[in-house]
């Protein structure tokens, strides 16, 4: 029975987790708390057994979990598990109309690449490729983390800033908490990407020569995360260095730049103009 | 069954009344002790906050003392003449004593609405009288409801969220919003005004430790300083202060602002990037408006603060039915609950009565099929049961739904008259 979960199991656990999140804006009730909570656990619990199928069906030889749908499953249960943990420590904040959302993204682009050939692996390459995926996909958590807190610092602080008082149902963490999430984020961010990149290199090195050849340095992948790398590298240089960068507004501003590039990356792999990580079939 | 509360209020009580009945915990505990000394067959609770002093008496058989004879023990207690306070003790018995127990809880009578410490200061003169032996089924059941009804308020409305003083929605809606915590946070007063105070006690509730007073007279500096565990630095380093501090709290009489946008941007640059929270509490202001403008800086005055607690006292009175109907709702079932207690012998008595010939029978049907094995006379007992359960189900319900209305009298007569059940 459990090998019957499907997407659409845990993607609907969580759209309704999304559509209780919205109902605090209209009105109170004491079990929307717990029945958030419910929702977003079971969807987590079908969303771990689902990708755990995946990883037993794996053929012999081949890397688990090592193909774009697969990806995008595992970076969204990262999200999730975030939401939980943070919702544990914040029950009362609506953090996750910001972070449900870019879950549920993330599921519907699973589905759209479902059709994908897997990462091409070859004995020799798999454990550069193994921290080259893990340390890209924790990267480019850590930077959708921060485009939601981003939003969220922007969104509080603009309250702040005009003196309103906290409008009934949307309660946003304390801009302390954001501005830490953002900046630690950030940090993760920016050496994760450049592990991915590093091990990128190392990869594609391996790999020269071999059946699956070798990916172009000019590929628009590439060169979009090598952008999203300097994005972050120069901001955090500037922050180091120029005390105003610091500053809890421009850091979020920093965070949603860092998102536009992911973006970008994003768009590259879905458009298909790219020979990173196989092509469709 | 019997509860009464007698006691006195914000309300309709002047201040110096209310000071010379308040009671210490410690004289909470003697009073305590010494009414169950004159009242040993009574059950008492004794709730002395700033804004009111109630002594709540039960008892499930006994008449409950009257009301001028509690004037006569608060009065000896605090060596008061009875005449003093007798006209300012009201008396409240039944239900309308336990409406006003379970709305004090909740926080709808008090000077503040919705101010959330009431609900501990209920909590702990149940704990009192629980430590100190006055406590009984009647005060037990009264208190837990009242506790009840205050959680559901607090839960389903949100009539304690909505802040109505200036430095509580100071503390509440802007600074809880901007520092996740305080005790690592660094406070400056300016001035030694009362609001300063009032501000510093909420942030002190939320863990704030570290305040700096500066105030143009060093005494009183050191006077507040003293008062709230913090130091003092000069007038003269003012500036200094300022770029150091997380949180300032000004509430000068100066008829300039004491912090101009210039002065502000000499010192910014000194700050580390990280918040500043500025209450300005004066008027004319302390600090010149322009300076809310500069990144980080979250300023606010007397005016901007006026019109959120407005906007919350309009949204607070918009719950106010809501949390009223909830407090009644509670009573009705404390009232409900307390009723059908009166037909617990009827009921035990009841439940006997049929017990005995349901065991009778049982008996006879056994005797009679004497090659039962175990699991088969288990499954008749069983039968027999849950026969004689559905039997007693209908009148059971019946003095519920009654007790609902009041003590159902009437229809325990008729049970008592009908099944013939004697004391």
């Amino acid at each position: 029975m459990l090998s019957r979960i499907s997407v659409i199991c845990f993607a609907a656990s969580y759209g309704v987790t999304l559509a209780l999140e919205v109902t605090r804006l209209l009105f109170r009730s004491g079990v929307r708390g717990a029945l958030m909570l419910g929702f977003a656990g079971a969807g987590l619990v079908a969303h771990s057994i689902f990708l755990g199928y995946r990883w037993l069906e794996t053929p012999p030889g081949a890397t688990p979990l090592s193909n774009a749908m697969d990806w995008c499953l595992v970076a969204a249960w990262v999200l999730v598990v975030f939401y939980l943990y943070v919702m544990c420590y914040h029950p009362r904040t609506s953090i996750g109309l910001f972070i449900l959302p870019l879950a549920l993204a993330l599921i519907g682009v699973a589905r759209f690449v479902a059709k994908y050939r897997p990462f091409p692996r070859e004995a020799h390459s798999k454990v550069w490729g193994l921290i080259h995926a893990g340390s890209i996909l924790l990267g480019s958590v850590a930077v959708l983390i921060g485009f939601a807190s981003g939003l969220m610092y922007l969104r509080q602080a603009r309250r702040l800033k005009h003196k309103l008082s906290p409008r009934k149902g949307l309660r946003l963490p304390s801009l302390e908490w954001l501005q830490k999430t953002n900046s630690r984020t950030l940090t993760l961010a920016l050496l994760m990407i450049g592990l991915g990149i590093l091990s990128g290199i190392m990869l594609n090195a391996a790999n020269y020569g071999g059946p699956s050849g070798w990916l172009p340095w000019d590929d628009p992948v590439v060169l979009s995360t090598a952008m999203m790398f300097g994005w972050l590298f120069v901001w955090t240089a500037i922050g180091m260095a120029y005390r105003p960068a610091r500053e809890g507004r421009r850091v979020a501003y920093h965070t949603l730049v860092s998102f536009l590039f992911l973006a970008l990356v994003l768009a590259m792999v879905l458009s298909g103009m790219t020979q990173h990580g196989g092509v469709r079939q | 069954m019997n509860l009464q509360v007698v006691g006195c209020s914000h309300h309709d009580t002047p201040i110096a009344v209310r000071e010379r009945l308040a009671f210490s915990a410690d004289q909470t505990r003697s009073a305590l002790r010494q009414y169950r000394e004159e009242f040993p067959a009574m059950e008492a609770a004794l709730l002395s906050t700033c804004n009111r002093v109630e002594f709540y008496t039960a008892s499930e058989h006994a008449p409950c003392p009257a009301a001028p004879q509690i004037a006569e023990f608060l009065a000896r207690f605090h060596g008061l003449e009875p005449a003093t306070i007798a006209e300012h003790l009201r008396l409240r018995a039944g239900e309308e004593a336990a409406r006003h127990l379970f709305t004090v809880a909740a926080s709808l009578d008090s000077m503040v609405v919705g101010e959330p410490q009431i609900l501990s200061q209920v909590k702990l003169a149940y704990q009192l009288a629980g430590e100190e032996g006055s406590t009984g089924p009647l005060l037990h059941a009264a208190f837990q409801a009242a506790m009840r009804a205050a959680k559901r308020v607090a839960g389903e409305t949100s009539i304690q969220q909505r802040r109505v003083s200036i430095p509580s929605v100071a503390v509440a809606d802007f600074a809880q919003q901007i520092f996740e915590r305080f005790d690592d946070k660094h406070t400056l007063v300016i001035g030694a005004g009362e609001m300063a105070e009032e501000t510093l006690q909420y942030l002190k509730d939320q863990g704030s430790r570290n305040v700096t007073v500066v105030n143009r007279s060093p005494d009183r500096a050191a006077d507040l300083a003293r008062r709230w565990g913090g130091r003092t630095r000069p007038w003269e380093d003012l500036l200094a202060a300022v770029a150091d501090a997380d949180l300032v709290i000004s509430t000068t009489g100066a008829q300039e602002p004491i912090v101009t946008l210039q002065q502000f941007l000499a010192i910014e640059r000194t700050r580390p990037a990280r918040p500043l929270f500025i209450l300005d509490l004066a008027v004319p202001r302390d600090f010149e408006p322009a300076i809310g403008d500069r990144p980080e800086v979250y300023l606010y005055s007397v005016d901007d603060l006026r019109e959120a607690c407005e906007g919350n006292r309009r949204l607070r009175d918009k719950e106010l039915p809501a949390a009223l109907r909830i407090v009644q709702q509670e009573t009705d079932r404390f009232m409900a609950d307390l009723h059908h207690r009166t037909s617990g012998p009827i009921i035990r008595r009841l439940k006997e009565g049929w017990e005995k010939p349901k065991e009778e029978e049982l008996r006879r049907l056994l005797n009679k099929l004497p090659d039962l094995d175990d699991r088969s006379k288990a499954e008749i007992r069983e039968a027999f049961d849950r026969l004689i359960n559905k039997l007693l189900h209908p009148p059971l319900e019946s003095l519920r739904d009654e007790s609902r209305h009041g003590i159902p009298s009437a229809l325990v007569d008729a049970l008592a008259r009908l099944f013939r059940l004697k004391d």
